[in-house]
This record gives C-alpha cells, sequence and structure tokens, in this order.
C-alpha cells in the first residue's frame, strides 16, 4: 500500500530532521559521561572540549568535510567525481546535510573522553577540525558516501568490493562513528601519554577516580535516547515507491533495544564477578557498549543476533579496558576503545553469523576486511592528525598546570566555586603579609 | 556579665547517629546546636574504595561535629547524652571534648553573658 511520492517524502524529511535533533542531543549525554569521569578540576575543560567538538566541528564539516567525502567515495571506486561541493548552493541537500554533520560530530565527541585532564586546548581544538574536516569524512567516503567498501546501486562498486564481491554492512556506523573515535580516542591517549599519577614507577596502574558517577549514568542515559534517533533514524520510514518500511523500522527498534540491555546486563555480571560487586559504571559502560555493537547490524540480523551482539559488546568493556591499561599502558580516561572501538568491531564483524539473510562467507571476509580497512585508517589518520598537532601546538599541559587543574590553568574559571569573597572586583581582596593580589606587594 | 561559666562541647559522631544525638542534647535541655560535616581520622581502620575495579584507600572518614554551647546546664550531663547517643562500640564512634568559652552574645537581643547562651 503505496502513498503519494510527495507525502512520503515529507514525512520522510520530518523524520529525518527529528533524528538530527536527537543525535545531537547525545552531545550533552556526551558532555555529562565525561565530566563525571573526571575529576572536578578538570570539569570546565572537558566541557569545552566537548562544546568545541560541536562548534568548530560543524563548520569544518561544512567548509570540507561533507565535500571532501564525496571525493573520496569517487577516488576509491572510480565513478565520475561530478560536483561534490554542489551542496554549498543546493538548499534542498541541506537536511542531509545536517544528519550527515551530527553523526560526524559523535565521532569527533568520543576523542575528548581519552585525552581528558591533560591535553593542550589549542592542540585538541586543532584535532577536531582534523577529525571532522577529514579524518571522518574519508572514512565516510569509504563506505556509506560509495567508495572503496561500498556496492552501488548506480556506478562502479568500490575497489575493494568489487575484490570481494559484496558491499560492507555497518547500517549507522559502530565502526564508521563509534570505531573511528574510539581508535582516535586511544591513539591519542598514547600521544598525549598518561595522567601524573595514573601509573607508577614500576608501571603499575593507580587509580584516578572521578568526582560524580551520577552525572556519568544521566549522560549515559541521556545517550542511549539519542542513539534511537542514531540507529532507528537511519530507516526512512518510507521507501522511494511510498511503502512503509514498517518491518525494517520495528527491527531496528527491536534490536537496539535489545542490545542495549544485554550489554548493560553482560557488563554488570562481569563487573560483579571480577570485583564482587555488581559496579554502576561498568553497567553503564556496558549500556553503551551494547548498542555500538549492535549499530552496525541492527537491520541485517535477528533479535537473537541483537542480544548475542550486544551481550559481547557489554562483556568485552572490561576485559578491554584492563589490556589498554596493564597491557598497553594507555590512560583512556573514559575507556572509550573498550565502549565504542572493541565493540563496534566485533559486533560488526559478526553480523554475517545472525543476518536474517542466512550466513554467507563472502559477507563475513568482507565484514573482516572492512573493520581491518576503517580501523587502519583511524589510526593513520588520527595518528598523523595528533602527530601535527604535537608539533604545532604540543600535546601536553605543563605538570604544574595539570595539578592546578585545567579549569585554572587552561581556561581560568572555577566550575564549582567555592567561598566567593562577594561583592565586586573593584572593592581590594586583603591578605595577611598585607599585599594585595596582583598588585605591587604580591611577588 | 555574670560569673557562670559557659563551655563549649564539640562532639565528632557518626553521621548516621546524628538524629539520636540531637534528640539526647535537646532532652539533656540543651537545643541549640551547630553541625558541620567533617573528615578525620582516629582509631577507625582504613576504608578501601574503588573505580573501575582498581583499589583506593581513604583514611579520613566523614564524621559530624556537633558544637553545643552550655552555660545553664550541667555541661557533663551534655557530654553523657552525647556519648549515650552516640555509642556503638565500634572503632570510629568519635569523641567529645569540651572546652571554655569567654563571651558570649545573642546577636538579636544583644544579651551577653550565659543569657546569651
Amino acid at each position: 500500500m503505496a502513498i503519494p511520492a510527495g507525502i512520503a517524502e515529507g514525512i520522510n524529511t520530518v523524520w529525518a530532521l527529528v533524528v538530527a535533533f536527537l543525535i545531537f542531543f547525545m552531545q550533552p549525554g556526551f558532555a555529562l559521561l565525561e565530566s563525571g569521569q573526571v575529576r572536578a578540576k578538570n570539569v570546565g575543560n572537558v566541557l569545552m572540549k566537548n562544546m568545541t567538538d560541536w562548534t568548530v566541528g560543524v563548520l569544518a564539516y561544512f567548509a570540507l568535510g561533507y565535500g571532501l567525502s564525496s571525493v573520496v567515495a569517487s577516488v576509491t571506486s572510480g565513478a565520475a567525481l561530478g560536483t561534490p561541493f554542489a551542496y554549498f548552493g543546493d538548499p534542498s541537500g541541506w537536511v542531509t546535510w545536517l544528519v550527515g554533520a551530527v553523526f560526524a560530530m559523535t565521532a569527533a565527541t568520543i576523542v575528548s573522553g581519552a585525552v581528558a585532564e591533560r591535553m593542550n586546548f589549542p592542540a585538541y581544538v586543532f584535532v577536531a577540525v582534523v577529525m571532522t574536516a577529514v579524518v571522518y569524512p574519508v572514512t565516510t567516503g569509504m563506505t556509506w558516501g560509495g567508495g572503496l567498501l561500498a556496492v552501488n546501486a548506480n556506478g562502479p562498486d568500490g575497489y575493494i568490493a568489487r575484490v570481494v564481491g559484496a558491499g560492507y554492512l555497518d547500517f549507522a556506523g559502530a565502526t564508521v562513528v563509534h570505531m573511528l573515535g574510539g581508535i582516535a580516542g586511544l591513539v591519542g591517549a598514547w600521544f598525549v601519554g598518561p595522567r601524573e599519577g595514573r601509573f607508577d614507577a614500576k608501571g603499575d596502574s593507580h587509580p584516578i577516580p572521578g568526582h560524580s558517577m551520577l552525572l556519568a549514568v544521566l549522560g549515559t542515559l541521556i545517550l542511549a535516547f539519542g542513539w534511537y534517533g542514531f540507529n532507528v533514524g537511519t530507516s526512512a520510514i518510507f521507501n522511494g515507491e511510498g511503502v512503509l518500511l514498517s518491518a525494517q523500522l520495528g527491527r531496528v527498534a527491536l534490536n537496539t533495544t535489545l542490545g542495549m540491555g544485554a550489554g548493560a546486563v553482560a557488563a554488570m555480571l562481569v563487573s560483579a564477578y571480577r570485583q564482587d560487586k555488581p559496579d554502576p559504571l561498568w553497567t553503564a559502560n556496558g549500556l553503551l557498549a551494547g548498542l555500538v555493537a549492535v549499530t552496525g547490524a541492527v537491520p541485517h540480523v535477528t533479535w537473537l543476533g541483537g542480544i548475542v551482539l550486544g551481550a559481547l559488546g557489554g562483556a568485552l568493556v572490561l576485559p578491554t579496558y584492563r589490556f589498554v591499561v596493564d597491557s598497553l599502558h594507555v590512560d583512556d580516561v573514559c575507556g572509550v576503545f573498550a565502549v565504542h572501538g572493541m565493540a563496534g568491531a566485533v559486533g560488526t564483524v559478526l553480523i554475517p553469523f545472525f543476518a536474517t539473510s542466512g550466513f554467507s562467507t563472502t559477507q563475513l571476509v568482507m565484514q573482516v576486511v572492512g573493520v581491518g580497512v576503517v580501523a587502519a585508517w583511524a589510526v593513520v589518520g588520527s595518528g598523523a592528525t595528533f602527530w601535527l598537532a604535537d608539533l604545532l601546538f604540543g600535546l601536553r599541559v605543563s605538570p604544574e598546570e595539570e595539578e592546578a587543574g585545567l579549569d585554572a590553568s587552561e581556561h581560568g574559571v572555577a566550575v564549582y566555586p567555592e567561598f566567593t569573597s562577594g561583592g565586586s572586583p573593584d572593592g581590594q581582596p586583603v591578605s595577611a603579609d598585607g599585599g594585595f593580589p596582583g598588585g605591587e606587594g604580591d611577588d | 556579665m555574670t560569673d557562670a561559666a559557659i563551655e563549649m562541647v564539640v562532639a565528632y559522631v557518626r553521621p548516621d547517629v546524628l538524629p539520636a544525638v540531637k534528640r539526647a542534647i535537646a532532652n539533656a535541655g540543651a537545643p541549640s546546636l551547630t553541625v558541620t560535616k567533617v573528615s578525620g581520622r582516629g582509631s577507625q581502620p582504613v576504608k578501601t574504595e574503588q573505580w573501575r575495579g582498581e583499589e583506593y584507600t581513604v583514611d579520613l572518614h566523614e564524621k559530624a561535629k556537633v558544637e553545643c554551647v552550655v552555660a545553664d546546664v550541667e555541661t557533663e550531663t551534655v557530654v553523657d547524652a552525647i556519648a549515650d547517643a552516640a555509642r556503638t562500640g565500634e572503632k570510629g564512634d568519635g569523641k567529645v571534648f569540651v572546652l571554655p568559652v569567654t563571651t558570649a552574645r545573642q546577636i538579636r537581643t544583644g544579651k551577653t553573658g550565659p543569657d546569651a547562651v
């Protein structure tokens, strides 16, 4: 039962806009999640980084990123280049641009959680720009844009897709967005080095507790809300013939929800086994990892697949985090590699085992190759970005600035001010040596 | 001003016994008090907490500091009331101190000495 094309297009457009707004709402989720996991003296810096990801990112993605994605797609598939930057003058394409932008900014904002509490702010802004203008668009160009890993109905397939004989399946970005962000975070945390006190001289790790588990868990649940836009919203409401995609929408919504549930339960059980008690932070991380794991798979797999993939993503969070800390000695503050990187890779590689269309070896090969290509690019692209940022700005704040906290040293603010003296700054503050701070007697 | 002694009873107690301590002080006839959240170290053993499964120790324990200025009630009565209400028998029950107070003034009325208390 089809509806007229104009109405279908209208509903799809409204849906795309609602979805874009939902995915935008993942930004406060990330801000809370990351703020809660750092010390109170660095909260303002985390918030600045999250705001910068979005605000600088949309400008960079508009100026270059969106068009670069089309360039990469044609270069890696041999398709005609066309006019990749025609969107500057085409209002009918701007809703699609917005949907692309909210995905791009999600990938960028994941990185800040890994490098929190010690990274130089200008260097971070540079990284955010390159992530959204180059690193992420190259990834989408190779995948969703119709490039290297994609099979195309109109035009030539990507070079690798031609060789393997299948298109890479990653529906809403388990690897294109999340694994990319997770690996970039890991690479960045390695470049920046661990926070002072995270490892002792022997290389043993020591905990640096975050200041609010409440914020971290609230942020997690806000992220999960936005994730419905991320996953379900990647499906249109009506297809090109005006037929309602009810089966696909239902499958995507169900698998998103089951993956989230299974991920949280699995992480809760693993944490209870490893630490004797179920841990809220691991459970929250597992909830997100479950979502990441099914993000590429939601329309392609059975509901059993949704549960198994989500559970695997959640169960792997704690062991992956331990591996990063104990074996790699990398200080990934918010565990973004465990939550976004590992879960995205595993959930996407395993899609063929739970495919509604049945198991296909060719597809499995393509999934392994695709995850490998995206991961390799993530390492190379983000590695080059952080290396360049170090060269241009210096990645690390000084030990004194780190000790004082980035809120004071990088931004001159206190997020939780105490004992303000009141009154206007004109009133001379008094200190016991008779001098005034900043005045002649202050040295 | 009179010569009647004014004394301040300062008690460090477990936060969870605070309601019982407040009731006991009131029953002893000294309802005015000030309570502050403090952290301190005494005989109570260090506590172990964890973040992402990595353990760290906390040797400063959360306590409630209760200050009660006493003039016309027997100081010993108030000290006994606090000690009885706060006692669990475990390490970390806290301590009670008594300090002399040289003067007192009630801000609203301007009364001084024991009348101000």
